[in-house]
């Protein structure tokens, strides 16, 4: 172990680190945001398409009907996610990890 | 003329009749007709005494006249079976149960005749080869909203589209450093769907717009006159012009010479109708086209004749 290896490893580590903290505080918080903006607006889509899961009849839902099968996945976890959403601010929260 | 040329009103007033005696004109000048019947009572089996289905069928004694009976019915039941058919391709058995229950619901909508009956009305106007189509419509209310459908659905699927865009589009931008977006808009089969429909939409509007002509039948009686401004007045709203209306069923006057109850009932009753003729004359804007007379029997056969020639309407081709 002479000094140039253990400089190596040092830097290997801190680059390592660094790497972890820009992904953590900067690149991933980013993302997560933008994805979940795009979970709520594809929510608010579902939910357009198929009011009457929820009771309330569309004049569209005959032919929104036909995107089901393009949307069969989409369509359980929404149904499922829509049922148990509990507020607003807990959705909106959630990037804060607490 | 347009191609398309549309009989509305209030129901019983007549209106299988008198497009039937349209249709029987148009063929008997040599144009290739079709009479498309959206009536769920489906009548025009009975004035041409022969079984029709949703496919064009040649009528008897007829060289150029075909009749097509669209059951909504039975348009939404194809409609569930097609979708539940791709279902079974694209999603997971344990899924289909889930969804399943979605689109039985939508099939039940108070709605879903109306867009069957649209998009057959759609299918005929894209394919059909004939130079002139009549369509025989339910009652009034029914067929307003039928046409008002373009517009009405056209702006829900716009406002749809763009959600489903949006909503694709943060797909894209969240997937940042080269990974992969959970959803892209190239080759998303909702927004080619959604596109598809919406277009449909539009040609439907424009078709009715520039190559329709609407004509509404009515009865010389309080109710039916009401009914029929009312529907002039919504069809204006939407940029469809009536271009005619056709009294029916009007009662034939006694000779002069005769007497007696039976002539004295008659006598009254032809001069209730007059004025309500002249109100349907003199207050719309609309010319009428046709007085038609009750006749003792149904109207079939050589009666259909007669009332063909009794319609000023012309069945000749203009462009």
């Amino acid at each position: 172990m002479d000094l140039t290896d253990r400089i190596a490893a040092f830097r290997e580590t801190v680059e390592e680190w660094l790497r972890g903290l820009y992904h953590g505080m900067i690149s991933h918080p980013a993302y997560e945001l933008i994805e979940k903006e795009a979970e709520d607006q594809e929510d608010a889509f579902l939910l357009a398409c198929f009011p009457d899961a929820f009771g309330i009849p569309s004049p569209v839902s005959y032919y929104t009907a036909e995107l089901l099968p393009y949307l069969g996945a989409e369509f359980e976890q929404w149904e499922r996610r829509m049922w148990d959403r509990g507020s607003m601010l807990e959705r909106k929260g959630q990037q804060y990890h607490f | 003329m347009g191609r398309y040329v549309f009989f509305g009103g209030k129901g019983g007033v007549g209106k299988t009749t008198v497009s039937s005696a349209y249709a029987h004109k148009c063929a008997g000048a040599d144009l290739d007709t079709l009479l498309v019947s959206t009536d769920p009572a489906h009548s025009t089996a009975d004035v041409f005494d022969q079984r029709f289905d949703d496919d064009p069928t040649p009528v008897d004694g007829y060289d150029s006249l075909e009749v097509m009976e669209i059951d909504p019915e039975e348009a939404v039941d194809e409609h569930l079976m097609g979708i539940k058919r791709q279902l079974g391709d694209q999603v997971s058995p344990a899924i289909v149960n889930e969804i399943d229950r979605q689109i039985e619901l939508a099939h039940q909508t108070p709605g879903a005749h109306e867009a069957a009956l649209f998009d057959r009305f759609i299918d005929v106007m894209r394919e059909s080869e004939h130079d002139r189509v009549v369509f025989d419509t339910s009652p009034t209310g029914g067929t307003l909203r039928l046409l008002s459908l373009p517009e009405y659905l056209g702006g829900w699927i716009d406002r749809l589209l763009s959600k489903r865009e949006k909503s694709v589009d943060l797909y894209e931008k969240s997937a940042i450093g080269g990974r992969e977006p959970r959803r892209t808009a190239v080759g998303d089969p909702i927004i080619a769907r959604l596109r598809e429909r919406k277009e449909n939409f539009e040609f439907a509007g424009e078709t009715l717009r520039e190559e329709a002509a609407f004509y509404l039948v009515a009865n010389p009686d309080e109710l039916s006159i009401r009914e029929t401004r009312r529907a002039i007045a919504s069809l204006a709203e939407r940029d469809l012009q009536v271009a005619g209306l056709v009294a029916n069923r009007l009662t034939p006057e006694p000779e002069p010479h005769e007497e007696g109850r039976g002539a004295r009932f008659l006598r009254d009753r032809v001069e209730t109708e007059r004025e309500r003729v002249r109100e349907l004359e003199e207050t719309f804007d609309p010319p009428v086209v046709a007085r038609i007379e009750t006749r003792v029997a149904e109207i079939k056969g050589d009666l259909l004749d007669d009332v063909s020639r009794e319609l000023d309407i012309a069945a000749d081709l203009v462009a």
